[in-house]
C-alpha cells in the first residue's frame, strides 16, 4: 500500500534525508523528514529491494551527498584541506554545508561562505589561520574564473605624455585581488602545492599578496606593507600622483625608495595586472 | 575529425555526430596540443556558465574545432521549486556561443526550497509528477528555443506511489513535451540490477524516433546495488544493450562518460571507439524483436 505524498512534500522529505548529518536511519526518524512522511510509513514510500531496506537505498544518496560537497570544497580549498587533516576537513565540510548549503545550480559557488564561517567556528584549531588560508584560497577560486579583460600594452602606455600621469588612474583588470594576513598563508599555499612539507612556521607575521590572472594561469604575488598600500589606493581609484605622494609620506615601515617605486610599477605592469589608464 | 555527420534517424533529423567523448579539465592540454581525431565533445554546461577563464578559453577552441553538445546536471526538470530563469539564460547564452548541436539534462530533480544538493535525485513515476515534468520541459524547450534532450538517470529507490515504468513515463513525458532523449544504456542497466527489471524491455519500450544521443559507461557493483560511477570500461552487458538499441534507433551521437580516476585521453578516446564495432555486430538471438 502506497502513502499517498503530493509531489512536492515528497520531494521535501526526501532533501531533508540526504541532507541529516546523521546516518540515514537518524534521518528518517528525525523531526524534519517526519514532518514530512511518518518514520513508520518509510516502507509505505520507498520500496524495498531484493537486497535493500528501504532505508538502506536511501541511505546510497544519503552518503553521497557529504561526499560530493567535500569534494567540491576540496577543489578550492586544497590546502585548507592539507592543514586541517582529512577527518578534520571533513568534520568542517559537514558543519559549513548545514550553515550554508548550496542554493546555486554551480558548486562553484558553495565555497563563498567558507572564510567567513572559519573565523567563527566554533573548537577550530588555529581558527585565524585558517581563516586567512580561506580567504587566499577563495580569491584565486575567484581570480581563476574572473571575466578576461586584455591588459594594458606596452605601447598604451607609452602614449601617454609624461604630464599626464600624475593626474592619471591605473584600472586593474577583473581578474586582480589584493589581500592582506596576519600569518604567511602564502608560502603555506606555496609549500603544499611543491609538496614540500616542511611547511613555513605558522607565527603570526602580517604578509600581503596580489593574486592575478595572466595568460589564464593565477598568480599571487608577494607585496610589502609599503607596495600593498600604495597598489591598494591606484586599484581603489586614486590617482597616481596622490598615491606615490602618500606612498612617500607615509610613516610606518621602510618608506620606499624611487628605485623601488620604479621597480613595482614595471612589475605589476609587466605582470599585466592592470587593463586601462584613465587620464584627466 | 575522424565521421563525417550523417543526419540521425531521429524525428528532428538532428545529426548523428558519431562517437565523442566528455570534455575534462585533465585533458585539455592534450586536446589543445594533439587535435585528436574525435568526432565530437560533450560539455557539462554548469562547468563553463560561470567562468570568464581558462576554461571558457578552451572551451571556444574546442567548439571551434569540433561539434559541441551541452549536458547539464542542475536544470532540475523534476523540481517543484520554480525553474531558474537566470540557470535558463546563461544556458541558452552557452548553447550560442559554443553552437551546441542539442541540449541535454536529466529527469530527474536536484533540490527543492531553494536548496541544492547537486545529485540527481529519483522522480516518482506518477500522473501528477508526469503533468508537472511535462510542463516544465515545455516551458524549457521555449525559452532554449529547441527541444530539451532528457536522459534516463540511475536510481537507488524505487517510490511505492509509481504508477508505471520509467520506461513508460520517460516515452510519455517524450511524447507529451515533444522532447528528445539520451538513452544512457548503463543506467538502464544499474536502474535494472538496483529495481529489478528487464533492462531489455527497458530498451525496447522507448519511442526510438526520439533518441538523439546515447550514454555508455562503467559502473561499480557493490554486491547488494551498482551504483553509477562512470569510472571504468563498460561491461559486455551494457555493450549489449547498447548494441540493442542502436538496432531500434538506426544511427545516433554516442558518448562514452568517464568521470572518476579519469585515464590519458587516447584510454577514454579508445574506450568510446568500441561503440562503432558493437554497431556492426548482430544482436544476440531473442533481444532484438518486439521493438
Amino acid at each position: 500500500m502506497a502513502l499517498e505524498v503530493p509531489l512536492g512534500r515528497l520531494q521535501r522529505w526526501l532533501q531533508e534525508v540526504v541532507v541529516h548529518p546523521g546516518s540515514a536511519e537518524e534521518a528518517v526518524a528525525a523531526p524534519a523528514a517526519r514532518a514530512f512522511v511518518p518514520r513508520r510509513r518509510v516502507g509505505e514510500v520507498i520500496l524495498p529491494s531484493a537486497t535493500l531496506r528501504p532505508e538502506q537505498r536511501l541511505g546510497i544518496y544519503h552518503g553521497m551527498y557529504l561526499l560530493r560537497m567535500e569534494e567540491a570544497l576540496e577543489s578550492d580549498y586544497p590546502a585548507l584541506k592539507h592543514f586541517l587533516g582529512d577527518d578534520g576537513f571533513r568534520s568542517l565540510v559537514a558543519a559549513y554545508v548545514r550553515a550554508h548549503p548550496s542554493r546555486s545550480y554551480s558548486l562553484n559557488f558553495l565555497g563563498r561562505h567558507l572564510p567567513d564561517f572559519m573565523r567563527d567556528a566554533p573548537g577550530l584549531r588555529r581558527s585565524a589561520f585558517c581563516h586567512d588560508l580561506a580567504r587566499l584560497e577563495q580569491a584565486v577560486a575567484e581570480v581563476f574564473d574572473a571575466p578576461e579583460e586584455p591588459a594594458l600594452r606596452a605601447e598604451e602606455i607609452a602614449a601617454v605624455p609624461e604630464t599626464a600621469w600624475e593626474s592619471a588612474r591605473l584600472v586593474p583588470i577583473a581578474a586582480f585581488r589584493l589581500l592582506g594576513f596576519r600569518y604567511p598563508v602564502n608560502a603555506y599555499v606555496q609549500s603544499v602545492r611543491d609538496l614540500d612539507h616542511g611547511h613555513p612556521a605558522l607565527r603570526r607575521r602580517d604578509t600581503w599578496v596580489a593574486v592575478y590572472r595572466r595568460e589564464y594561469a593565477v598568480w599571487r604575488q608577494d607585496l610589502d606593507r609599503a607596495g600593498h598600500r600604495l597598489l591598494s589606493d591606484i586599484a581603489a581609484g586614486e590617482r597616481l600622483g596622490a598615491a606615490v605622494t602618500a606612498a612617500l609620506r607615509r610613516g610606518r615601515g621602510r618608506r620606499p625608495s624611487a628605485k623601488d617605486l620604479f621597480r613595482w610599477f614595471r612589475g605589476w605592469m609587466g605582470a599585466g595586472m592592470f587593463r586601462s589608464v584613465e587620464i584627466g | 575529425m575522424g565521421h563525417r555527420h550523417s543526419s540521425g534517424s531521429n524525428r528532428w533529423g538532428l545529426p548523428d555526430l558519431g562517437i565523442g567523448v566528455g570534455l575534462r579539465t585533465v585533458h585539455f592540454a592534450h586536446i589543445l596540443t594533439h587535435h585528436p581525431r574525435v568526432d565530437w565533445f560533450e560539455v557539462l554546461s554548469e562547468n563553463f556558465m560561470d567562468t570568464g577563464g581558462r576554461p571558457l578559453h578552451v572551451l571556444d577552441q574546442v567548439a571551434e574545432r569540433y561539434p559541441v553538445a551541452l549536458h547539464g546536471v542542475s536544470l532540475s526538470i523534476g523540481s517543484t521549486d520554480p525553474l531558474d530563469r537566470e540557470y535558463l539564460r546563461k544556458l541558452k547564452g552557452l548553447a550560442a556561443r559554443t553552437r551546441a548541436r542539442w541540449v541535454s539534462d536529466h529527469l530527474c530533480w536536484t533540490g527543492v526550497s531553494g536548496r541544492n544538493v547537486h545529485d540527481l535525485l529519483p522522480m516518482p513515476y506518477t500522473e501528477e509528477a508526469l503533468r508537472h515534468t511535462a510542463s516544465r520541459v515545455r516551458a524549457v524547450s521555449e525559452v532554449l528555443e529547441r527541444p530539451l534532450v532528457l536522459e534516463n538517470p540511475s536510481s537507488y529507490v524505487e517510490f511505492a506511489a509509481s504508477t508505471m515504468t520509467e520506461w513508460e513515463f520517460l516515452s510519455r513525458l517524450a511524447e507529451e513535451a515533444d522532447c528528445g532523449l539520451l538513452l544512457d544504456v548503463n543506467n538502464v542497466y544499474v536502474s535494472s540490477f538496483n529495481h529489478g527489471f528487464d533492462p531489455r524491455a527497458y530498451i525496447l519500450g522507448i519511442p526510438a524516433d526520439r533518441v538523439v544521443q546515447y550514454h555508455v559507461a562503467g559502473h561499480t557493483h557493490k554486491g547488494t546495488h551498482i551504483v553509477d560511477t562512470h569510472s571504468d570500461h563498460a561491461i559486455a552487458e551494457v555493450w549489449d544493450l547498447y548494441r540493442l538499441a542502436w538496432r531500434r534507433t538506426g544511427p545516433a551521437a554516442t558518448l562514452y562518460e568517464w568521470d572518476e580516476d579519469i585515464p590519458a585521453f587516447d584510454v577514454l578516446h579508445e574506450e568510446a571507439l568500441k561503440a562503432r564495432a558493437h554497431r556492426e555486430e548482430p544482436v544476440a538471438a531473442g533481444t532484438a524483436h518486439g521493438a
